[in-house]
């Protein structure tokens, strides 16, 4: 692993289980893949395709989690689903049925559906990138882009990673904290202050990391000219054809995206959904584009316990 | 503990702040205006809301705009109406007055909100400041000329003409000579 084993082993060590058919793709088409699902549920305004992206985020979500996440992700999403729908009907007051006037501004039904759809695509790039972090782990990012522009790369995979190392982190200094006796004070006011004392040290400390493995890099010749690195990827025929047929779904979703097929609008009065032949088919397509993976890894796991139980 | 009250107590302050600082409205309690019936002596103004530069550059709008029920097809969203003056009225005060009365569709940004210090027409009766084209927006002529003020700076006077009128190319296209935002000196 060479140079890439700092920043690819510290994401292999939280026990998750990285054995899964879709990651064992050549990272390539693993990044096409997740730049085109993502781009083309935020460009494309119609609330089907935004749902079929949730849809397929969630289930390979919740296919790489281990099951106790999921109900924790949810308690995060849903909350955060509402706060969207109900913030932007208070900045977009365009539509014909107002509800209620708030300042002299409407708040109309229109922009409540509006808010739903942008919330709707919040949470899907959310569990998207979530799937995208357990499967571009800091290596393939940096086989991938290593080359090219290596301070960006090795950025794009630090940054990537800092949320959940923030959080073990925070968890380790409170527990710390706790065992000197923080927290013994049943006021919430304390409560609260502590927590801040305790983000504010991980916050130092996350600084601090950052410049360090920057140096640490560097003292490794990280990004000079004339290096290589060994890697594992190698592109096979299976992932041509992936890469076919990603290619073959995408097409039909960027000309219906193009020739305006899909075209949905909130204001100032909703628009009908197409339903011609043709938007059924961009439907399908980027359906199947984002239920690929989830499918693959069902596929999979039934021919494991089929062929274990032969044994 | 006494500290927990005390965060309570300021918090509860907050809301009530905020809560107070908020006016919800239902719709009909929004619409219903009252408008002065014109006697013999009472001062007068005229407002008139017209896009019929929008029908030049149809093509421009969006799909969604491009029907009867959004646009006329004269161009006339008020045709001109006379209405009592009170005392004090701005432009802005007419407007939203009439547009209540009138049922049309009105959003704007408030003169606390912008740097300028006075009420911005975003878009009137769904449409919008950018609909037709880049340079496209609400401007506003009261007895034939555009004033170089705010609409809820500039005060009314008795018999004014006020017009409010679509433009698709910054005022050039309805006959205000200096473009852009600056004004020249006359």
């Amino acid at each position: 692993m060479g140079k890439t084993a700092a920043v690819g082993k510290a994401c292999l060590n939280k026990g998750r289980e990285l054995m899964k058919t879709f990651s064992s793709y050549h990272p390539a088409v693993l990044l096409v893949y997740f730049l085109s699902v993502i781009l083309v549920a935020v460009i494309a305004k119609n609330p089907v395709m935004r749902v079929l992206a949730l849809g397929g985020g969630f289930c390979l979500c919740s296919i790489l989690e281990r099951p106790k996440e999921i109900p924790r992700n949810l308690a995060f999403y849903i909350p955060l689903f509402f706060l969207i729908a109900v913030i932007t009907p208070l900045f977009f007051h365009n539509g014909v049925t107002p509800l209620f006037f708030f300042n002299g501004n409407a708040v109309t039904l229109e922009a409540v559906y509006s808010g739903c759809n942008t919330a709707v695509l919040c949470v899907a790039v959310l569990y998207w990138f979530q799937c995208y972090q357990y499967i571009m782990t800091s290596d393939k990012v940096l086989f991938l882009l290593g080359a090219a522009v290596p301070k960006l790369s090795l950025l794009a995979s630090a940054v990537l990673r800092f949320i959940p190392m923030f959080q073990s982190r925070f968890h380790k200094v409170n527990q710390s904290q706790k065992a000197m006796g923080l927290y013994t004070s049943p006021s919430y006011v304390d409560k609260i202050r502590g927590g801040l004392r305790v983000s504010s040290a991980t916050l130092t400390w996350a600084l601090e990391h950052a410049i360090d493995m920057g140096d640490s890099m560097k003292a490794r010749g990280y990004g000079l000219k004339g290096r290589s690195s060994f890697s594992l990827f190698r592109f096979t025929g299976r992932d041509g054809r992936y890469l076919l047929i990603m290619a073959a779904l995408l097409l039909v979703v960027i000309i219906g995206m193009i020739k305006n097929i899909i075209r949905f609008s909130f204001y100032p009065r909703i628009s009908t959904f197409p339903q011609t032949p043709f938007a059924w088919a961009v439907y399908a397509a980027f359906g199947i584009l984002c239920f690929l993976p989830s499918v693959l890894e069902i596929k999979e796991d039934l021919k494991w316990n089929y062929y274990r139980s032969k044994i | 503990m006494k500290k927990d009250i005390l965060a309570i107590l300021a918090l509860i302050l907050l809301v009530s702040v905020l809560v107070m600082g908020t006016n919800i409205q239902s719709v009909d309690e929004y619409y219903m205006t009252h408008m002065d019936d014109i006697t013999e002596n009472s001062e007068t103004v005229t407002i008139s809301i017209r896009c019929d530069t929008v029908l030049d550059h149809y093509d421009r709008l969006p799909e969604e705009l491009k029907s009867e029920e959004f646009i006329p097809s004269d161009g006339i969203i008020l045709p001109p109406t006379e209405y009592v003056l009170r005392p004090g009225d701005t432009v802005f005060d007419l407007l939203d007055r009439a547009a209540r009365y009138n049922r049309i569709q009105l959003e704007y940004q408030g003169a606390d909100q912008n740097n300028f210090g006075t009420v911005y027409i975003r878009g009137m009766h769904y449409l919008y400041e950018f609909s037709c084209g880049p340079l496209s927006g609400w401007m506003y002529r009261v007895n034939g000329k555009f004033p170089n003020l705010g609409c809820s700076n500039y005060t009314l006077q008795d018999g004014d003409e006020v017009e409010w009128i679509y433009t698709c190319d910054l005022g050039e296209d309805i006959g205000k000579d200096s473009g852009g935002g600056q004004s020249l000196p006359e």
